[in-house]
């Protein structure tokens, strides 16, 4: 007897899901811009992260970043993994709902010199996106901040600093150091000025008519 | 010869050959019961599918053909899952970003980075009314993105207004952009 219909049916779309998933998680067709050594050994990278639910863009970025650059094998596979293992750190600390550029932003604010007790802390101190916050807090460190300073500072702000006034804050930071303040007095300086801007933006705020 | 079988018979004959009497009633009453009976049906194809619907029906599957059914259905709940994504809110909407750079000797200038693959081929910049100004505009996202200027195929060059890439691996210098979601 003909299998029914039905059945048949069931089975073909079955294998077309199934082929269709696999050939979605095949290895991304960019990377084909490495060389055969490196290849593999950054695909493998990126599979891991992705069984690992860690975003895997930003590790193709740094993959192909060291490829146009044209730095060697070793050096872009260990620059993968060393982001790899940032990103995992970044979410321990921020939580499994960080989304992707926050998880990417927290990578580089510990490979700046963070500590994952500093993310945690931002995370419960700001309600927000933390992108901005940790982009700052890793900029300011590039920039010469000892980092308990910056951290201090960016904690201290984070709570009712808007996007805006903290990338304001970073700039001021990074023009006082540029006019021969030293780092962490040019960031205690900046930090309090935000500090108080905020207070009066954030009591004009509150005294704005709400929408329903 | 008496024969009590063929008495019988013959009673029985006699019976069944009188004449039946019939209530002159009875045809009123049929009628009357017929026309209180439920019309036909004359269902739509929605009252003939709501019909095969409540019916038992036989599904014949073989054990292959039962297998595939189950993954099949596997399959589309695991895509469901990891396809679903939240709707895009306010906070990832991209936004346009100019970059700039002075360089009046060069006479090629790409702006490449994390938001084009790092392909030099991409985004190459254009010169502006100045002879000495180069301009590109991307679209981005929220998000932490390292860049850098390529200038005639051979010269790295970081954007001497933004901050410096300190998570740098490769040498030659990049700059970061932050582009924040709107947030508190």
């Amino acid at each position: 007897m003909r299998p029914p219909f039905p059945a048949r049916v069931l089975a073909l779309l079955a294998t077309m899901l199934v082929a269709g998933r696999a050939a979605a998680q095949q290895t991304d067709g960019r990377l084909e811009r490495l060389d055969a050594a490196t290849r593999p050994a950054v695909a493998a990278l990126v599979d891991s992260a992705r069984a690992a639910s860690l975003p895997t863009e930003p590790l193709v970025q740094r993959a192909l970043e060291g490829a146009t650059k044209r730095a060697s094998g070793e050096v872009i596979v260990a620059a993968v993994r060393r982001l790899a293992v940032d990103l995992g750190h970044a979410r321990e600390a921020l939580g499994s709902t960080a989304s992707p550029a926050e998880l990417n932003a927290g990578a580089a604010a510990l490979r700046a010199g963070a500590s994952q007790t500093t993310l945690a802390e931002l995370r419960h101190a700001r309600r927000g996106p933390l992108i901005v916050p940790l982009a700052v807090l890793a900029d300011l460190v590039a920039s010469g901040v000892p980092v308990d300073s910056a951290a201090a500072a960016v904690l201290a702000l984070a709570r009712q600093a808007r996007d805006a006034e903290l990338v304001e804050f970073r700039r001021a930071v990074e023009r006082d150091i540029a006019l021969g303040a030293p780092p962490a007095a040019a960031t205690a300086a900046a930090a309090t000025t935000t500090m108080q801007s905020s207070s009066v933006n954030a009591g004009a705020r509150s005294q704005r008519p709400g929408r329903p | 010869m008496f024969d009590p079988m063929d008495d019988a018979i013959e009673r029985i004959a006699r019976h069944l050959r009188r004449a039946v009497r019939i209530d002159p009633a009875l045809d009123e009453r049929v009628m009357r019961e017929i026309t209180v009976l439920p019309a036909p049906d004359r269902a739509t194809w929605v009252g003939q599918m709501w019909r095969w619907l409540r019916r038992p029906h036989h599904l014949t599957l073989t054990p292959l053909g039962g297998l595939a059914a189950v993954t099949a259905l596997a399959a589309v709940m695991l895509l469901s899952r990891m396809d679903s994504k939240p709707p895009a809110s306010r906070e990832m909407e991209s936004r346009a970003f100019q970059f700039v750079l002075v360089a009046p000797r060069a006479t090629h200038v790409s702006l490449v980075g994390d938001f084009n693959d790092w392909d030099a081929t991409r985004t190459p910049m254009n010169r502006a009314g100045n002879e000495a100004l180069w301009t590109a505009v991307v679209a981005l996202e929220p998000g932490r993105y390292h860049y850098a200027f390529f200038v005639d195929g051979s010269h790295w060059l970081a954007d001497p207004s933004a901050p410096v890439a300190r998570d740098e691996d490769y040498g030659a210098p990049s700059s970061v952009l932050t582009v924040g979601g709107g947030g508190s």
